[in-house]
């Protein structure tokens, strides 16, 4: 048969061994090298600044000229969330103020915060600053969610100035 | 006399490279992924457990803060102790009263002497125990600004 034919060897055929002992040690040597710099945990930053005042101009400015700077207040109970702008009137702005109560004890509602964020951007594109003014009793943690909810969407910017405030009473 | 005995022709062991040419791969492919080129060393003698989040910023290591649950660090130094979530011997109303403050300053005369451009000489990495009030970061941060330390970047674990 032609198969078993194939599978015969012949007596002056020899196993052709590939000597792996060279790819071996290249691989231990950059093993080594990878493990060496290897980091076990991956750090990155959210940058945060101070506002930049700026002088009001244009009286009559369109919807999508306006820039606002929204207010995003983590409170016990929920987030409260409003805007500045010293281009838009103060019955446009509002009416842009809203409230997410907490979805149950513990977790904020921030999904509803995110899609709201981004009717806000939309409506304002030029807009990329936001405030987040936490209570005292607010956890850090809790501070950092609000802060990527508010950045990004979906990979979709949102207000990717961030800047943190402390509430003044 | 001989008994006969025939002399066997010696082969020399093999050793199967296969499977661990297959497990260096895989571990090469693993580490070739996770691989970073900025490496984060920190040596603090306490626990402390970042927030996580979707940020992709990569950091700058001038001035480094960190605040566990039990102490701060400015660099390497213990500059102050953290109990029940306050500072100890901390005024938020005097925050130029404290030894924060006063190391916060000399670290800040210190980045003026470097080369580097004043929105780098002003920032400052914090990284913060995600278990913290936000009272009690509050009060280091708005420190760390009256500092000369304006801008900050939180640092957090990748998601």
């Amino acid at each position: 048969m032609l198969g078993s034919r194939h599978n015969r060897k012949r007596p002056d055929e020899e196993d052709a061994d590939i000597d792996v002992v060279p790819v071996m040690n290249v691989f231990l040597v950059i093993v080594l090298l990878l493990l060496i710099s290897f980091s076990f945990f991956n750090l990155r930053v959210i940058n945060t600044s101070v506002p930049v005042l700026g002088n009001s101009v244009g009286v009559s400015a369109q919807a999508s000229d306006i820039k606002i700077t929204v207010i995003v207040e983590i409170e016990e109970k929920g987030i409260r969330l409003s805007a500045l702008s010293d281009e838009a009137d103060p019955g446009t702005l509002k009416r842009l103020g809203t409230y997410f109560p907490k979805e149950n004890t513990s977790n904020y509602a921030l999904d509803k915060l995110s899609s709201y964020l981004r009717t806000l951007k939309t409506q304002y594109p030029k807009s990329d600053t936001a405030i987040i003014i936490p209570e005292g009793s607010i956890i850090y943690d809790t501070i950092i969610q609000t802060m990527d909810v508010a950045r990004y969407s979906n990979d979709i910017q949102l207000f990717p100035h961030v800047v943190i405030s402390g509430k003044v009473s | 006399m001989a008994l006969g005995r025939r002399k066997r022709k010696f082969t020399p062991p093999k050793l199967i490279m296969t499977s661990m040419v297959d497990i260096f791969t895989f571990l090469l492919i693993f580490l070739l992924a996770s691989f970073s080129d900025h490496v984060a060393r920190f040596s603090i003698d306490g626990t402390i457990s970042l927030p996580k989040s979707a940020t992709k910023t990569d950091f700058k290591d001038n001035t480094r803060l960190v605040v566990s649950e039990d102490k701060i660090w400015l660099g390497q130094d213990v500059v102050a102790q953290v109990k029940n979530g306050a500072v100890v011997g901390f005024d938020i109303n005097n925050p130029q009263g404290s030894v924060l403050y006063h190391k916060l300053v000399k670290q800040r005369e210190k980045m003026d002497q470097t080369n580097l451009d004043n929105k780098e000489k002003n920032l400052i990495l914090f990284l913060c125990d995600k278990r913290l009030s936000f009272k009690t970061v509050n009060g280091i941060i708005k420190t760390a600004g009256m500092a000369g330390f304006p801008n900050f970047q939180f640092g957090v674990l990748k998601k």
